[in-house]
């Protein structure tokens, strides 16, 4: 009961949120346009007998192209599963906040921060879960054995896992950066605009090789294919060192929201 | 009348911290970015010009005004601040009339500064570290930048009317502009037809089918039909 009333009550207070179930929809379903979008072009640039015209005829590759929306959704989640708290309500209804109803419940404010953590850590695997099966299926089957498939089942598995664990990263940063700043603004717009092409990181990669240990650029292999850069760290260690960001942003946001007024 | 919603609006919009720290955010990234941008060229050897240093610049920047465009309007949802302003202006069509030419007044000016900013700074950036400067193009396109920005805002507003929730409507921009439309570009011609793609011929001539002036009338019918919808529901429904 002790560890899993928390867990509970917060996994339910998430999945009541209309914002949560949003980014679990762009996740699902724009993962899912895209895929069909992709798979369809290769299908058709091979029927055709133009396959040089697409990048290559791998059904798992044409799903894969869609993993950057699950960093999108994830970063969602981490945040409204915070702001969320902090948002006022009507002036109407008193004008008050739920982190106070919330830390009246949960006293122990390290506990509570491990429970959400750990439901998101749980909702963005379902969500992976559900996501990469159901693109892998609608590409296989679109493309069949038309295209060549260059990634084998074993590959395939590693990829799906690493990009996964890149979705879990990046949602427990937004997370500690929103709990942090107490505003849904900062954590999406650093975050997702940094993990597109619009990537300061990546910028910064031209200037000093130090931003390749930055969290975006470092766990970035864990995507092997999506947006290769030369040099870096392999996927194990930067694997490691985007880890290592999340733990110390999370301990720094535990010591910050235990220390001061709600 | 008129001018008074409009002194209205933007009144508020310069008493909201956060408008103030997003202008100042974005017109520093524009000059960040075209700084590191010309010390990456002249370290790669890459000729480059300024013009072409500060278009590049310009997906950066337009992170900041996306969000200067969703402020306005989103804002009043955080909270109940939306019906005092109905109170306050009963006339739902003149309120929308006011915020807008407010936002356009906001978005317009990060545009125009954050492009000022970032030319000077690619400039003196492309001085010191001696960039192999190229014969320049046209300095038009840098009008053609800030008027791709202020499209790329008045969506974000057009956006956050329609969405009536600030977080929601802020991500739902970022996903179109920096996720969505780069993705379906590697994927299909068709992308050309994304309001961000389509205005980008405003000052970028990469696409073989859309002109600056076409690009321009498709952003433009995506901010009508946007548009259209956030007015019919700030005006038809209950805020």
């Amino acid at each position: 009961m002790r560890v899993a009333g928390p867990l509970v009550a917060e996994l339910r207070k998430t999945l009541t949120l209309p914002a949560a179930w949003a980014g679990i929809a762009v996740v699902v379903l724009g993962s899912i346009a895209i895929t069909v979008l992709n798979a369809v072009t290769t299908r058709s640039a091979i029927d055709a007998g133009t396959p040089e015209r697409v990048a290559n005829t791998s059904a798992f590759e044409a799903a894969f192209a869609a993993m950057p929306l699950g960093t999108v959704g994830a970063v969602v989640l981490g945040v409204v599963m915070i702001s969320s708290e902090y948002a006022a309500n009507s002036t109407d209804a008193g004008g008050g906040r739920q982190i106070t109803a919330t830390l009246t419940a949960m006293p122990r404010r390290v506990s509570l921060l491990a429970a959400k953590a750990t439901v998101l850590v749980v909702l963005v695997i379902a969500v992976a879960a559900i996501t990469l099966p159901i693109t892998a299926g609608i590409a296989t089957a679109v493309i069949g054995g038309a295209g060549t498939e260059t990634v084998t089942p074993a590959q395939a598995l590693m990829r799906g896992l690493g990009g996964a664990l890149y979705w879990t990263l990046t949602g427990l940063i937004a997370t500690a950066v929103t709990l942090l700043t107490r505003s849904g603004l900062i954590a999406p717009i650093v975050l997702i605009a940094n993990s597109s092409v619009v990537s300061v990181s990546l910028l910064l990669t031209n200037l000093t090789p130090l931003a390749h240990w930055l969290p975006d650029l470092a766990g970035r292999r864990l995507f092997t294919g999506v947006d290769t850069v030369d040099g870096g760290l392999a996927a194990g260690p930067g694997a490691l060192v985007m880890a290592g960001w999340t733990v110390l942003l999370l301990a720094v946001a535990a010591v910050v929201f235990r220390r001061r007024d709600a | 009348m008129g001018t008074r919603v409009l002194a209205a609006e933007l009144d508020k919009l310069r008493t909201l911290p956060v408008i103030g720290f997003t202008m100042v955010g974005t017109v520093l990234t524009g000059v960040v970015i075209a700084a590191a941008l010309a010390a990456s060229a002249a370290a790669q050897g890459t000729p480059s010009t300024v013009v072409e240093l500060v278009l590049a610049a310009v997906p950066f920047v337009q992170v900041g005004i996306i969000l200067l465009g969703v402020l306005p309007a989103g804002h009043e949802y955080d909270g109940r601040q939306i019906a005092t302003t109905l109170v306050a202006v009963p006339d739902r069509a003149r309120a929308l009339a006011g915020k807008t030419m407010a936002t356009v007044a906001v978005v317009g000016a990060g545009a125009a500064l954050s492009i000022g900013a970032a030319h000077a700074s690619a400039a003196i950036a492309a001085g010191v570290t001696e960039v192999t400067l190229t014969a320049d193009r046209a300095p038009w396109r840098l009008a053609g930048a800030i008027a791709y920005l202020a499209v790329i805002g008045l969506l974000a507003h057009a956006v956050a009317v329609a969405v009536r929730h600030l977080v929601p409507a802020l991500v739902a921009m970022l996903g179109l502009m920096v996720i969505i439309s780069p993705v379906a570009a590697g994927l299909t011609e068709h992308a050309r037809w994304l309001p961000d793609r389509a205005a980008s011929q405003l000052y970028a001539d990469t696409d073989a089918l859309l002109t600056g002036a076409s690009g321009a009338l498709v952003a433009v019918a995506w901010l009508a039909a946007i548009g259209t919808l956030a007015a019919f529901r700030f005006i038809r429904l209950d805020p």
